[in-house]
């Protein structure tokens, strides 16, 4: 299952991976051209926004990559389980609100203890939030895909509403909460820089889970549960309903710590559409990263230069911001689109037809 | 609640059913072949662009729902392309689709018409009340007096049935879901009825979106599908992948979706988007209580490779 | 003879990096039965497929009726006469028996179809449920299904790919006289099979195919079992001794059962197409579980094997058992894991490799490395991946990892299935050492041949249900029977 999309040697992963990002500049290229646009232009005007200085590229780039980061690792690890976790946005929102409310209750907590219940209680929203999709496919079979799209809406809604009402400010003029107490921010990483400990946090996160994935039994069930169920159970003994739960209700908490570190890192504050979309966008980062952490973090940071620098393309080549997306569609259409010819090239059946 | 507001109930549960009624009967074609369309979104919203631009330029409502069919397929033959021509996996496919169809339309309107928002203003597309069956109490105003795409939709739910299951073609159709391999040494071109089928159902979900803009809002606002491709792939689910009932489903959701209208007419004072997150929580509720009845087609969503 | 109705010329067919076809001829007759004999992976499929329209050959040519033809699709084959019944049957499950039947007859009305069908039906004799869906109906039902399916397009040319896999003795002779009489109307007809006995006998003319080429073709009045087993399996003398031990059914000096050793017992086990199931297993012995596909010989090696529960009944089995699983690569392998990985799949539980949260690599990787070594595993290293593996390769994995769990017993589920004749040597060979070793048997499968070869006891499974073969049926018309009836023969 899972192995259908991912290459099972790493340098095979990572030669599909700049294949399939060569493949998609140049199509959005021609795709710039058609619209009557300066590709030229917008590659340099992209390059500038994201890393034309050490400035942009700590306090823009690396800043946008944390919730891409966290989102991209959730993501990694559920399809791996071969869990296909498309929730990470309403995952994400959940978990700021969780962070948000437990920094704006507990407001009397010093930062050693705050901090990590902000934290806490983000990986534990996002968690509940993929729990209603993981029981219905393993107590009702449900497949999953539709169940988290909808939690998503739900999710955002969820959000909103919280702004717009129980946790709104308490000047009650916009939507959004009051500004969360120093304790409970999280301090910069580079200091001078916007970039908090989010971004280590996530590299922690990556680490222990390449750790997990090659050296620890759990890992190693969740391998064989993702690439094939029926091996597992019947060679491996192993139960995949359980590995799948665990996968699942683990992807959705470190989803949610992407919404709890935005939060406590970045905005300091909860408000409407905080996420610009990275929930889907971290599926085309765990599949270009071939689903390992390791790439994972790597195409982390490449979409984050891509958000960064969609800023910089709208003010200087006036290439709408939505433009990032189509981007983000094309990397995963050339991810697959490689991939099946790399399956192409590698199948050499025994002969099936030979009895 | 008097017979008005129940009337005007009615109205808006027929209004709010039909884009995913047309949608789901195409799908339910798609899926009836062994295809899972995640896309839909993407030929949704596309058809919503395609609309609003063609009934611009071509001054008219009609062509506009022509030119929204248009681009709807055209996404529907990108996601072909990728998950029945090179076999991609088609979840991963339907959703890129959705993200990119979602981020095109964004990106065009937004270098057409500027990020600003002013809002677009369209040629409608009025409703048309069919004679003496408009005039039935209660229902008549709600079911026979809509905009054509409505009629169109009723129209296409018995026509689909039956040629689902009654013709040579609907049959073949039905092998290539159920069992391609057996379709294939049948002598059934399993890939090209694959893909007729889910060009068909990016058309359908295209008229969907046209609807939604021309005869729904009036104007294109982006993201404006808000997720009823995907309500949609719950409809044909629910409606066991039989068109007609695919149908029934549709309006049913319609109407839940009203409700929220209703409910606020009574005088329920619950904020703005719980109404608005109302569709997607009925939508796990309808999944989770139905579930188990009826049988997808057997291959659905599985890869397959033609023998030579 | 008057000139053949399709004449096949020097066929070459790869796949990757096998050649499963290297030249094969054929010539077929009206009139006539043919029978294509070979060895598992010979290329007997793959000829019959390519003259099905289903696949291209890489070279070669195809002649109908004196006309040369190139055939792009099944339908192209139709239309030139031929008619293919698969091996695999190619029915709808989801779909009624009728609708099957009408499925490809495009271009006529379904009430058009009614009539063909019934008149049909009426000449051959062929009697199938037609409103029935195919899922429901039974595996020789099922065939006729697929037999009545290809002779509604009237076929000059019928060809049947390993038609009597499935079939009880029985149905293998009523087929067998349908044969002849569509090949008394005219029609040229060919059977591929690997069983020497059935092939005698409802043939006239026979084809053998060794390594993808054809080796012998003769009339079989005057064709000679040894010569024809030579042509199929070369003159190696250790392929012939491995075919012969197949032949002969060498009886091994069965142990006398000690009640005392029984090691897995069920009990009216109940539950998914398993009624009342009841057995029992002693150390030392091979305990056959003989019948024909689909009636619930899965289900019970998966409860014999303590891989499931089952829902109703007693299934006292060793805690660990190891199973050969009959879709290798489905449920014994992943293909996309290397040899360690696959290895460590069903080892990394055991005692000896710790209990910690970590996987102990090193030794697993050692143990890998001495499965290969002890079970001659061709492959380049321990770090190749599974799918890369020849089937035969692959087995050998399983085989050397299931044995290492060290348990007293052992399920294998159509162990040989798929493999060629010096592969399934191999594994009879090693089932009988591990027996005299005093491990518990059981062995499931379809060949019935296999059975009766290896078997201290066998049982037969229809519908679910078990029932002791006694010592004095332990004959293929015994067995057959029971298949059949689900009763003794003789009470």
């Amino acid at each position: 299952m899972s192995a259908g999309i991912a290459p099972a040697r790493a340098r095979e992963a990572a030669l599909l991976g700049l294949g399939a990002v060569t493949l998609t500049l140049g199509a959005g290229a021609v795709l710039l051209l058609l619209g009557g646009y300066d590709p030229v232009a917008a590659g340099a005007s992209m390059l500038r926004g994201s890393i034309g200085s050490w400035n942009t590229f700590v306090s823009i780039t690396l800043v946008r990559s944390v919730p891409l980061l966290f989102a991209g690792l959730a993501v990694a690890l559920a399809f791996r389980a071969g869990v296909w976790n498309i929730g990470a946005e309403g995952q994400l929102y959940a978990g700021a609100v969780g962070g948000v409310w437990v920094a704006l209750t507990f407001t009397g907590l010093p930062s050693l203890l705050l901090l990590p219940a902000v934290l806490l209680a983000s990986c534990l929203a996002g968690g509940l939030w993929a729990l209603v999709p993981t029981l219905m496919r393993l107590r009702l079979g449900i497949g999953e895909v539709i169940t988290t799209i909808l939690m998503n809406f739900v999710g955002i809604y969820m959000a909103a509403w919280m702004v717009h009402g129980p946790l709104q400010e308490q000047r009650g003029v916009f939507p959004q909460t009051d500004r969360i107490v120093e304790a409970a921010r999280l301090p910069a990483l580079i200091p001078g820089t916007r970039l908090h400990i989010g971004f280590g946090l996530a590299l922690v996160i990556a680490a222990v889970l390449a750790v997990m994935f090659r050296r620890t039994r759990l890992g190693f069930q969740i391998r064989a549960v993702g690439a094939s169920p029926q091996a597992a159970a019947v060679a491996g003994r192993i139960d995949p309903a359980r590995v799948i739960f665990i996968s699942f209700l683990a992807s959705g908490a470190i989803a949610g710590l992407a919404g709890g570190a935005e939060v406590s890192g970045l905005t300091y504050a909860l408000y409407e559409d905080l996420s610009d979309g990275w929930g889907y966008t971290a599926i085309a980062v765990a599949l270009l990263g071939g689903l390992r952490p390791g790439g994972v973090v790597v195409t982390a940071i490449f979409f984050g230069a891509l958000q960064a620098g969609a800023g910089a393309m709208q003010r200087d080549a006036g290439i709408p911001a939505a433009w990032v997306d189509v981007v983000e569609a094309l990397v995963i259409l050339a991810v697959l689109g490689l991939d099946r010819v790399r399956a192409a090239r590698a199948a050499a059946p025994t002969g099936e037809g030979g009895a | 609640m008097n017979q008005i507001e129940l009337t005007l109930f009615l109205e808006s549960a027929v209004r709010l059913g039909i884009p995913l009624a047309l949608a789901a009967i195409g799908e339910t074609i798609t899926e009836r072949s062994g295809v899972i369309n995640i896309g839909l979104e993407g030929s949704i919203i596309a058809g919503a662009l395609g609309g609003a631009l063609g009934a611009l330029a071509f001054e008219g409502a009609g062509l506009g729902v022509l030119s929204g069919a248009m681009a709807g397929l055209l996404v529907g033959l990108v996601f072909a392309v990728f998950a029945i021509g090179l076999g991609a996996d088609q979840i991963i496919t339907g959703t890129a689709v959705t993200i990119g169809g979602l981020g095109m339309t964004g990106a065009i309107y937004q270098a057409r018409f500027g990020a600003t928002g002013t809002e677009l203003s369209l040629p409608t597309l009025a409703p048309v009340a069919i004679p003496v069956l408009s005039e039935i109490p209660l229902v008549g105003s709600a079911l026979f007096a809509q905009a054509p795409t409505a009629y169109f939709a009723y129209l296409m739910a018995p026509i689909a049935w039956y040629v689902l299951f009654k013709t040579a073609w609907g049959l073949e159709l039905r092998a290539t879901g159920e069992a391609p391999a057996a379709a294939e040494a049948a002598g059934v071109r399993v890939r090209l009825v694959r893909f007729m089928a889910t060009l068909f159902g990016g058309a359908m979900a295209g008229i969907a979106g046209a609807h939604l803009a021309l005869a729904h809002a009036g104007t294109f606002a982006e993201n404006m599908s808000a997720g009823k491709g995907f309500i949609a792939i719950a409809v044909v689910v629910l409606g066991r992948w039989n068109p007609l009932l695919v149908l029934f489903a549709a309006l049913f959701f319609g109407a839940a979706s009203a409700l929220q209208f209703f409910l606020q007419a009574l005088g329920f004072d619950l904020a703005y988007q719980i109404f608005l997150a109302f569709p997607y929580v009925l939508t796990l509720a309808a999944l989770a209580g139905w579930v188990g009845k009826s049988r997808a087609p057997a291959a659905l969503a599985l890869p397959w490779e033609p023998h030579r | 003879m008057s000139d053949p109705l399709v004449r096949l010329r020097g066929v070459q067919r790869r796949f990757g990096r096998v050649q499963a076809l290297a030249g094969a001829e054929l010539d077929l007759h009206a009139g006539e039965v043919h029978g294509v004999l070979g060895a598992n992976g010979a290329g007997k499929s793959t000829l019959f497929n390519v003259l099905g329209g289903l696949l291209a050959p890489d070279a070669g040519s195809l002649e109908i009726e004196g006309v040369q033809t190139a055939l792009g699709s099944p339908r192209d084959a139709w239309s030139r006469g031929i008619g293919l019944v698969h091996q695999h049957f190619t029915l709808v499950p989801a779909l009624s028996v009728r609708e099957n039947l009408a499925l490809g007859l495009r271009g006529r009305s379904l009430t058009e179809v009614g009539g063909v069908v019934e008149a049909t039906m009426e000449r051959t004799g062929l009697r199938v449920p037609l409103e029935a869906t195919v899922s429901a109906i039974g595996v020789g039902d099922r065939q006729r299904t697929e037999i009545l399916k290809t002779l509604l397009r009237d076929p000059k040319v019928l060809v049947l790919d390993e038609p009597t896999a499935v079939l009880t003795p029985e149905e293998v002779d009523g087929l067998f006289d349908l044969l002849r009489e569509l090949a008394g109307e005219g029609r040229a007809v060919a059977l591929v099979a690997h069983k020497l006995d059935e092939v005698l006998a409802v043939s006239d003319r026979l084809t053998v195919l060794r390594a993808g080429r054809t080796v012998l073709t003769t009339e079989r009045a005057g064709a000679s079992e040894r010569a024809l087993v030579a042509a199929m399996v070369g003159s190696g003398v250790a392929d012939e001794i491995a075919l012969g031990v197949h032949r002969a059914g060498v009886k091994r000096n069965a142990p006398a059962r000690d009640p005392s050793a029984v090691v897995g017992r069920l009990t009216g086990v109940t539950g998914d197409r398993l009624t009342n199931a009841t057995l029992e297993v002693c150390a030392g012995e091979v305990l056959g579980v003989a019948g024909v596909e689909g009636n619930g010989q899965h289900e019970l090696a998966l409860v014999l094997a303590g891989r499931v529960r089952p829902a109703v009944g007693v299934a006292q089995v060793p805690d660990e058992v190891a199973f050969v699983p009959q879709d290798r690569r489905t449920e014994g392998l992943v293909p996309d894991f290397d040899l360690t990985e696959n290895i460590a799949l069903a080892l990394s539980r055991l005692d000896r490799f710790g209990a910690g949260p970590l996987m102990p690599w090193d030794a697993l990787e050692e143990e890998a490395e001495r499965i290969r070594t002890r079970f001659d595993v061709t492959a380049p290293s321990v770090a190749t991946l599974a799918g890369a593996l020849s089937g035969g390769n692959q087995q050998r994995v399983i085989i050397g990892r299931e044995l290492a769990l060290g348990a007293q017993m052992l399920v294998a589920e159509n162990p040989t299935r798929g493999l060629d004749v010096a592969a399934a040597a191999y594994v009879h060979g090693e089932l009988v050492r591990l027996a005299a070793a005093g491990l518990a048997i059981v062995l499931v499968s379809t060949d019935l041949d296999e059975i009766l070869e290896l078997s201290d006891r066998v049982v037969v499974m229809t519908r679910g249900r078990i029932v002791v073969v006694p010592g004095n049926e332990r004959t293929r018309e015994g067995v057959g029977a029971l298949m059949l009836a689900g009763r003794s023969q003789t009470g």
